[in-house]
């Protein structure tokens, strides 16, 4: 089964993420988000980060998760290959792993600004997917 | 997709999209018509995504005062389309970071030089771009060459480009030559969240990646030579230095981070939005207030930003060039934000109101006269910097007295008329490394993938986009710059 696809668009770029939960549709994106970042390079998991998140929504747990790797990769220097998610009555708890962004290492792709609530979509029933799309 | 809605040509160069489009008695009706500058070629371009759709949308803005108002290189974005302009008034209106952009002051900034194309080689250009590439990090994840504390940090957010020239990165000249002086005094870091100071202190003076880029470039041509004289642009062949960057993860942070907050105000203020991303908030409410405040400190971010990278261009000239960067008059002509909200005042029907005008993807081009314009250049107007994309040429400006219809302001940009993924199956950044190296271009990209999505031809014609506004009168061409070499992040 196909776990994400690109979303095309003129300026920007986005993702449709699939899964079996809803769990793993949020792991996907994940994942697409940093293929996108490194240009689908190999990430090896190094170091992991345990991520707790609460929202008013499912859509605003989902820009939220995003947002939350995002900094933590642009902050700290950090790519994400591996992702573990559990979600609960709007909360989220996360564990991640990955490693130091390396030029030698790791190909450039794409500098993400920020998670957009543009066509933002978490569909909860079957076929379960998530939809976002970035600014860059 | 095409957008079909009505646009009543004005003029040659005026499109609108009258108040009744959304009906009249509505929670979502347009509290004024919406006017798109644009010729009548570029108006099949212009409908082929929601833009127009957008440009109506910010008419339904609480407190718009004018027109809602869109120039040539308009396209679609968040909230705002890019190119939107549009004045809230300074009591009763709000403020949304969906008419400021994520990537808050990302502007341009222009250096002249005492060079000229017969005293620069291939060699030496390419050392230049070289030494350049090594001195001002660039490219995905860019990080500073130097670390800040964060009292240090926030010192930056209060006082801008003053605290890059008080540090050793400038002149003591170099901020009158900047819009606001390099500096929104009403900034205030207590707004900032720590994440977002996280985020920004390792990439202070760093280029960043997509479209924003250091060029060397050649005057190809002047239009005006008497306003050129005024801007330090006296020769045809004059080498100058343009740099466009923003205020990199600083401003996306604080962007995201009050778009929350905002999203939960329109509820709380009872707003009626038709869109999510024009998130806004009364300017009078605390919400709107902290923003704005926020705003402000990311755009004195960039100033610093921008102001530390000329540092560094001066630098690379002087190493390369074995001369001091005050014999070969490295002076900024000026430095233009193209995603900003300001308080500004502006004459509306005759009376003398203040507004705060927010400009997304759009330059602010006043007109002679104006306070805030350096006394050097007052009589002729302010000095508008367009750069155009990767290896094609880009614009100086002047304001004029007729932008006044526009809250003094005009376009920014070319605009992309391809997605990214649709330049990677038509582009190969090795081609177009070669191709522009023919046309005598050298471009040093931070990777060959990036040549090929900022490909010339995935944005519309810049020369278009200026031969609108100059029509217009919106604001007047000065001079064309072409590129010799090329830093690509």
């Amino acid at each position: 089964m196909k776990t994400y696809e690109i979303i095309d668009h003129t300026a920007d770029i986005g993702i449709k993420a699939y899964g079996e939960t809803i769990e793993e549709a949020f792991e996907n994106v994940a994942k697409g988000m940093f293929d996108i970042i490194t240009d689908n390079s190999h990430i090896d998991s190094i170091g992991e980060y345990m991520i707790e998140l609460e929202a008013d929504d499912l859509e605003q747990l989902l820009v939220d998760w995003l947002s939350e790797l995002l900094f933590l990769s642009s902050t700290y220097n950090l790519v994400f290959g591996f992702f573990d998610v559990k979600i609960g009555d709007k909360k989220l708890s996360a564990i991640v792993r990955g490693e130091e962004y390396n030029l030698d290492k790791h190909k450039m792709g794409v500098e993400i600004k920020a998670v957009t609530y543009h066509m933002l979509e978490v569909h909860t029933t079957k076929p379960i997917y998530v939809q976002v799309l970035f600014d860059i | 997709m095409t957008w079909n809605g009505p646009l009543n040509k004005i003029d040659d160069f005026r499109y609108e999209i009258p108040s009744s489009y959304r009906g009249v008695k509505n929670n979502l009706h347009m509290k004024t018509s919406a006017i798109i500058y644009a010729t009548e070629d570029m108006i099949p371009q212009i409908r082929k995504d929601n833009a127009p759709e957008q440009t109506a949308n910010m008419a339904t803005l609480p407190g718009i005062v004018g027109k809602a108002m869109a120039m040539p290189d308009i396209h679609w974005g968040y909230g705002f389309p890019i190119g939107g302009v549009a004045a809230t008034d300074a009591e009763e209106g709000v403020i949304s970071p969906g008419g400021v952009g994520f990537d808050i002051n990302c502007g341009v900034r222009l250096v002249r030089t005492n060079l000229h194309i017969n005293d620069l080689d291939k060699k030496k250009i390419h050392s230049l771009v070289d030494e350049l590439f090594r001195n001002v990090p660039s490219g995905v994840g860019s990080k500073a060459k130097i670390k800040v504390s964060s009292q240090e940090l926030d010192e930056v957010l209060v006082s801008g480009a003053r605290w890059a020239v008080e540090h050793g990165y400038g002149w003591k000249e170099d901020t009158e030559f900047l819009e606001e002086n390099g500096c929104l005094d009403y900034a205030d870091p207590s707004t900032v969240s720590i994440k977002a100071k996280q985020r920004g202190a390792p990439q202070i003076g760093s280029l960043g990646a997509g479209n924003h880029f250091l060029e060397i470039q050649k005057v190809e041509e002047i239009f005006d030579r008497e306003v050129a004289k005024v801007f330090g642009i006296e020769d045809i062949g004059q080498i100058v230095v343009m740099i466009h960057t923003g205020s990199r993860g600083l401003g996306h942070q604080v962007c995201s981070d009050h778009l929350q907050v905002l999203e939960r105000a329109v509820r709380k203020y009872n707003i009626w939005l038709p869109d999510r991303q024009l998130a806004c908030a009364p300017v009078k409410s605390s919400e709107g207030e902290r923003y704005f405040k926020a705003m402000a400190c990311a755009a004195n971010f960039a100033w610093c930003n921008r102001q530390m990278i000329v540092h560094w261009v001066r630098e690379s000239f002087e190493k390369v060039l074995n001369t001091p960067a005050e014999d070969l008059g490295m002076h900024i002509v000026y430095d233009v934000c193209h995603n900003i909200a300001k308080l500004e005042e502006h004459e509306i029907n005759g009376r003398k109101r203040n507004v705060y005008v927010h400009r997304k993807g759009a330059t602010r081009a006043f007109g002679p006269g104006r306070s805030e314009i350096p006394m050097k250049y007052r009589d002729v107007g302010q000095p508008v910097l367009i750069p155009g994309d990767m290896g094609t040429e880009s614009y100086l400006l002047h304001g004029t007295r007729e932008s006044e219809e526009t809250f003094g302001s005009t376009c920014h940009g070319a605009g992309r008329v391809m997605s990214r993924a649709e330049a990677l199956r038509h582009f190969r950044g090795q081609t177009i490394v070669e191709q522009l190296g023919g046309k005598g271009i050298y471009v040093h990209p931070a990777s060959l993938k990036v040549a090929a999505e900022e490909a010339p031809d995935a944005y519309k014609n810049i020369r278009s986009v200026v031969d609108a506004v100059h029509g217009a009168g919106i604001s007047r061409k000065v001079a064309r710059f072409v590129p010799l070499g090329v830093v690509k992040g």
